[in-house]
Parts: structure tokens; C-alpha cells; sequence
């Protein structure tokens, strides 16, 4: 694989020239010099994360992060640039530096992270792998699906997921392995399947897409479990610093109750020495980290906080209408948390 | 089918035995012509229904009427159908997006017109079109707003991959043709070598290795946006192909035409120019224009690199939750649209055909 040594030869350069420079590390300057943030879109859609609106513009919960960092550094959401970008296509743009961050439903895997020279910010979404059954056959669990067939996503790792949860259940399901989604879907929704397994949000937008959300039923199994996370090249750790505080940020104001709407107010008047720092009434906030020290306050004002931002995306204000599940706070019984702001 | 309607309309009694002589000359064949029409006559009246009877038109159509009306939902096409032709170009300035894609249909039509077969005019055209294209599209002067080539799409960014590279790969093919033919046997071996390595990969290996190799071993000052990396690949692709047609068209001109034109002590530049070009491209015609329709329906391709042509633009039409379900309209919008652009290049080289078979009489 030729792609990985090229690759490997641009981490390593950009390893080399990672300074002591404690204002901003190389990548955050070369996104202030540009003036722009260069982020990953789609080739064509996918529903929910990237998507393209009646007028063209991008929207969806990986632009919307995209946007959320873009507003951080440079305090304006409009300063991203969506990049078309394809699947095969995200790590050597990273590499290549086409883009300067991959916020593409990506997991975090150790060939990425070890192979590719890659680094990764927290995650943002727990993506599990899960299973769809006509409620016509009253499943309660896949361990009454023996016999059944299933349809599957071709040369994705479903495939496998579902080998080896089958196995430990002690039960046989015949494969319907498909590769356009499309036409997947088609064969479940069709009857052709009695299951249809995928990632779980594209299987819950499938079924609210359908419109008949009460006739299919999502079982409670679940094969595995992918942390979706923001994805850059490894070496500049002022950069991860600035995706991780992005998406902190985002978490810490949904924690406290600060939305787009409320936080002027809670700016003149901060209710504790956290968020008066947290909002750039106090100094300190962005210094450290190479950012102007209203950097949170920009990016709640004109992106919201995660709720808002997964609401208006996937949640209740989108046609999916989809549950944070784990993808909730940690109060609301989900994986999230934000850092502490000392 | 005409003929056969003019003579009925003259002896009636004849098309009876016409009809029974094509298509019930025994009970086995009529009994298959009969179910063959059947077929042939519920097909389309499905498609009918499908397409028109049941189906629902017009911007207001909401994607529930659409699931109870049970036909074609053509209300995807007409709230999306900026996204089709325009894919993420800014809303407010898709008047230029439109506009250059004028130009360019302008320009392959001027270019078509046998009055601009001459090399000057040709040139002009092409170099006119494809300049107005770029301003439209690129703006950043004349007091239009600067729009990166990430969010060019749609038909115009198809349109501007298929001339662009035709503009690259012709020229090109014609240079690559006539040094394979070279006396030297370095250029003509180490050509011929050139074509078969690029014929012997495929294109999306060529487009994929512009797009996401090329960039890690050129010096900076030679990078280029991806788009021109990708077209220039997608040229010599074509370009490949294209010298090999043409060498065909070559070796179909008799030898002592050549050795006749040296004998009168004319040229190169006017021996291949004037003789041996001219009858050449005759000969190769047909398979010419089966290339440039080949090269029209290939551009969609560069959708791996992550280009927002009009097929990804169609993925991104019906990609939204309200229009997921609608995808069969989008593709057979985006099937008619590629139909009209081919069907008419296909018409023209039988235009074409019919009339250097008049200038050859």
C-alpha cells in the first residue's frame, strides 16, 4: 500500500515541524492564514450527517461540527469550506492536507490510529450496530429469528458482526448481501428479508424515511458498538486540543443549561466564576489553546450547544426523529462528558 | 414502419397479409407474437401509469401524497431540481452556473457547424466558450463573487469534465497518433509504449492516482486543484484511446498517397495536414464518436474522488429525509438528461457521416 508510506511520510513531516510554538500549532495556523477551515462533505448524501439542502448548502450533524470548529477559531461558521470528499478518499485528503479534519461518521480503529498516522478527538456519536424485523413476526429478541433471513450491507464489517454474534447465539440466518443501500433496502422493505441489520442511525432513518415507523420493530441486541470521532493527522497536538475543547464546549454548555437563545443573558450576568470564563468574561479560555477568549461563546450563540445541534440534525427538529441513546450527557444516562474548566 | 403504413393506406388487403406473414406465418410463432405484444403493451402501460397517470406533479406534492398516490413522485425533481443541475453552487448565483453551461452548449454546437471547421475559428470558439465558463463560473472579478471549484456541480460540472477533457485528450490523441507512426523507433516504440501502459489501466485507477497520489510527489509550485489534476488524467485517458482510433483511420489511407505527396516534394506539416488527417478522421468517425460518447457517460466516474458531478448531485437530490424514498425519479431524470446529450451527439455523427460520404462521391 503505497498510500499508507505516502502517508506516513506526511505525518512524519508534520511531526517534524510540530515547534514549541505553546500559541497555536501549525495546522491552527495555517487555518488562521487561509481564513478558512477546510472540512469533509459527502459525495452525494448521507442522511442525517451530511446532506444538502433545498439551496445547496450543506447541513447535517458532521457539517454542523465542522462548523462549530470553523466558528471557534475563526468566529464564524461560514468560515468552513465543505470539501466533497468520498469514503476512500478521506485519509490520503487528510494526509495530502486537502482537508484539514475528517468529521465523517468515522470510528476510531487501531489501523487508523497506528497504520495511518492519524490521532483522534473524543467521540461525538456511538454508533451501534443493530437489527430491523418486520413487527409481522412478533421477534422479541434475534435468538427467535432462527431460520430467518437477513439482509446485509455488502463489504462492510456488519458482515462479520453478525457472523459471530449468530454463532455465540447458537442460531442460523440466511444472508442477503447487498451493496447498494438503496436496493437493500428495497429487499427488506419488500419482504425479500425478515431482519435487516446496519449501523444503527442509517437503520432508524431508513425506518422513519419508510413512514410507517410502527410496522418494523428494532431489536434491543446489539452487535457492536463504532465511537465516531473528529480524525486528524497525528503530530499537532494543539489541533486535537482545539477539537476535543470544540466538542467540550459544546457538552459543558448543554451540561449548564446554555443554549443559542439564552446566552447573552447568562454572559451579563455568568452564574459562577466557571461560566464567566467559559463565556470570556474572565480571561483564560482561549490563550492557552491559541483561540481569542470568546471562542465558546461564538460557538454557542451561533451554533448551539450539542443538544441543539443533534436536535435540529437527527433528533425531534429532523425528519428522524432518532433518541440520543448513548449519545446523551452523562446525567441523561448517556457516555458524554464534558472537561473541566479550572 | 412507414412504408409499411403508406402501402396499406393504398392496398389494405396487403397489410393484412403483410401482418400475417411477419407475424403469424405459423400458430407457434403467432401465438408468441401475441404474448410478446401483450407484454410489450402491459409494460407500457405500467411505465404510463407510473410516470403520468398515477403520479404527482408539481412543487406542493409533499412526500406523503406522493407514498398514497403510488406513482412517480416528480415533485422530488421539481423542488430539488437546482441541486441536480447545479449540485452546492450558492443559491443566489446559480443564474452564472446556468449561464456557463450555455456557454458550453453553445460552443460544442458552434463547434459542430461545418462553416467553423477552420482551425482559427474552431479556436476561438473553444477558447472564448471555455474563458466565459470559467469567469461565470470561478467569478472573483467583474464584480462576481469569488466560488471555489468545491462547490461547482451538478450538469455544469459534468459538462465542464466532459470538454475539458475532450479539449485535453483530442489535440493530444492526434500528437500520440502520429509519433506512434514516427521512422524513429524510439519515439514511435516508447509512444506506442505510453498507450498501452495508460490503455491497460482502468480510469478510475488513472483518476484515482491523479487525484489522491499525484499530489504527495509533485514540488509545490506544481500543485494544481484536484479538478485539473483529475481532468488532465481523465484527458489522457481518453487521449489513449482516441490515438489508437485515429492510427486506425491512418492505416486506412492507401500508402502511395503518402509516397505520391513525398514524390511532389510537398511537406510534412502539409502531407499530414492536408492529406493524410483529413481522410483519416474520415475513416475513423464512427468509432469517434463512440469515444466522445464514451467520454461523456465515463465522467461519471470522477464521483470517487469526490466530485459533485450530476450523478452525486443526484444522490444528494433525493438524500434528504423527506425524498429518500424518491430516488427512482432522480435517476430516470438524470437517465433523461444523459440520453438527450448523448442521443444528440450520436445524431450528429450520423449528420456527419452522411454528409463526407456526399464529399466523397
Amino acid at each position: 500500500m503505497k498510500l499508507v508510506k505516502f502517508g506516513l511520510g506526511a505525518a512524519a513531516m508534520a511531526l517534524i515541524a510540530t515547534g514549541a510554538n505553546a500559541q497555536g500549532g501549525p495546522t491552527l495556523n495555517t487555518v488562521k492564514e487561509r481564513g478558512t477551515l477546510l472540512c469533509t462533505g459527502h459525495d452525494g448524501s448521507y442522511l442525517g450527517f451530511a446532506e444538502v439542502d433545498d439551496k445547496g448548502a450543506w447541513t447535517g450533524l458532521d457539517i454542523d461540527l465542522c462548523r462549530a470548529v470553523a466558528t471557534a477559531i475563526l468566529g464564524d461558521p461560514a468560515k468552513a469550506t465543505v470539501i466533497p470528499i468520498s469514503w476512500a478518499q478521506r485519509w490520503p485528503a487528510l494526509q495530502s492536507g486537502e482537508v484539514d479534519l475528517v468529521v465523517k461518521a468515522s470510528g476510531a480503529t487501531l489501523s487508523r490510529d497506528a497504520e495511518l498516522g492519524l490521532q483522534f478527538s473524543l467521540s461525538y456519536y456511538l454508533g451501534t450496530t443493530k437489527i430491523m424485523a418486520h413487527k409481522s413476526l412478533g421477534l422479541s429478541s434475534l435468538a427467535d429469528a432462527d431460520g430467518g433471513t437477513i439482509c446485509i450491507p455488502a463489504g462492510t464489517t456488519q458482515q462479520q458482526q453478525i457472523a459471530s454474534y449468530t454463532q455465540k447465539l447458537g442460531i442460523t440466518l440466511e444472508p442477503v448481501i447487498i451493496e447498494k443501500t438503496e436496493e437493500l433496502e428495497q429487499a427488506y422493505f419488500s419482504g425479500r428479508c425478515d431482519l435487516y441489520t446496519q449501523w444503527g442511525p442509517v437503520l432508524a432513518i431508513a425506518r422513519a424515511a419508510k413512514g410507517n415507523v410502527d410496522e418494523h420493530d428494532i431489536l434491543p441486541d446489539v452487535l457492536a458498538l463504532e465511537p465516531e470521532v473528529i480524525v486528524m493527522r497525528s503530530g499537532d497536538d494543539n489541533w486535537i486540543d482545539i477539537a476535543n475543547w470544540t466538542l467540550s464546549a459544546l457538552w459543558f454548555a448543554e451540561q449548564e443549561g446554555i443554549d443559542s437563545e439564552n446566552v447573552d443573558e447568562i454572559k451579563a450576568d455568568p452564574p459562577s466564576p466557571e461560566i464567566a470564563k467559559f463565556l470570556g468574561v474572565n480571561p483564560g479560555m482561549g490563550t492557552p489553546l491559541g483561540l481569542s477568549d470568546d471562542w465558546a461563546y461564538n460557538v454557542i450563540k451561533q451554533m448551539g450547544n450539542y443538544a441543539e445541534i443533534f436536535d435540529r440534525n437527527l433528533g425531534e427538529g429532523s425528519p428522524y426523529k432518532m433518541d440520543r441513546e448513548m449519545t446523551a450527557l452523562w446525567k441523561d444516562g448517556g457516555v458524554l462528558y464534558p472537561y473541566l474548566i479550572d | 414502419m412507414n412504408t409499411l403504413a403508406n402501402s396499406a393506406a393504398v392496398a389494405p388487403p396487403g397489410r393484412v397479409r403483410m401482418l400475417r406473414k411477419r407475424y403469424f406465418p405459423t400458430p407457434l410463432q403467432g401465438v408468441v407474437s401475441v404474448v410478446s405484444a401483450g407484454l410489450l403493451l402491459l409494460i407500457s402501460w405500467k411505465l404510463l401509469d407510473w410516470a403520468f397517470l398515477s403520479a404527482v406533479f408539481g412543487a406542493e406534492g409533499s412526500a406523503a401524497e406522493c407514498r398514497a398516490a403510488g406513482g412517480a413522485c416528480w415533485s422530488v425533481i421539481a423542488n430539488r431540481w437546482r441541486i441536480i443541475f447545479f449540485g452546492l453552487y450558492p443559491h443566489a448565483e446559480q443564474w452564472r452556473s446556468a449561464l456557463a453551461c450555455v456557454a458550453v452548449v453553445a460552443m460544442i454546437v458552434l463547434s459542430c457547424v461545418p462553416s467553423f471547421w477552420r482551425p482559427w475559428r474552431l479556436a476561438a470558439v473553444w477558447i472564448i466558450g471555455t474563458a466565459v465558463y470559467y469567469i461565470l463560473m470561478k467569478g472573483g472579478i467583474l464584480g462576481l463573487r469569488y466560488v471555489g471549484e468545491e462547490q461547482w456541480g451538478g450538469l455544469a460540472l459534468t459538462l465542464f469534465i466532459f470538454v475539458a477533457t475532450c479539449l485535453i485528450g483530442f489535440p493530444l490523441s492526434i500528437v500520440l497518433a502520429l509519433l506512434r507512426r514516427s521512422e524513429l523507433p524510439v519515439i514511435s516504440r516508447g509512444t506506442g509504449l505510453l498507450i498501452d501502459a495508460v490503455r491497460s489501466l482502468p480510469l478510475l485507477a488513472i483518476l484515482f492516482a491523479f487525484a489522491v497520489v499525484v499530489p504527495f510527489m509533485l514540488p509545490g509550485w506544481m500543485q494544481t486543484g484536484k479538478l485539473y489534476r483529475v481532468v488532465f488524467g481523465a484527458g489522457l485517458f481518453f487521449a489513449a484511446y482516441q490515438a489508437e482510433i485515429i492510427r486506425g483511420g491512418l492505416q486506412g489511407v492507401p500508402r502511395g498517397q503518402e509516397e505520391a505527396a513525398m514524390a511532389l516534394g510537398i511537406g510534412y506539416w502539409h502531407r499530414v495536414g492536408k492529406i493524410l488527417l483529413p481522410q483519416a478522421m474520415r475513416n475513423a468517425l464512427p468509432a469517434t464518436i463512440n469515444q466522445f460518447v464514451i467520454g461523456f457517460k465515463e465522467t461519471s466516474l470522477v464521483i470517487v474522488v469526490g466530485f459533485f458531478e450530476i450523478l452525486a448531485s443526484g444522490n444528494a437530490a433525493y438524500g434528504t429525509g423527506e425524498w429518500t424514498f424518491a430516488y427512482r425519479e432522480v435517476y430516470a431524470f438524470i437517465a433523461l438528461i444523459y440520453f438527450v446529450f448523448t442521443y444528440s451527439l450520436s445524431r450528429y455523427g450520423a449528420y456527419l457521416e452522411r454528409r463526407m460520404a456526399i464529399s466523397s462521391r
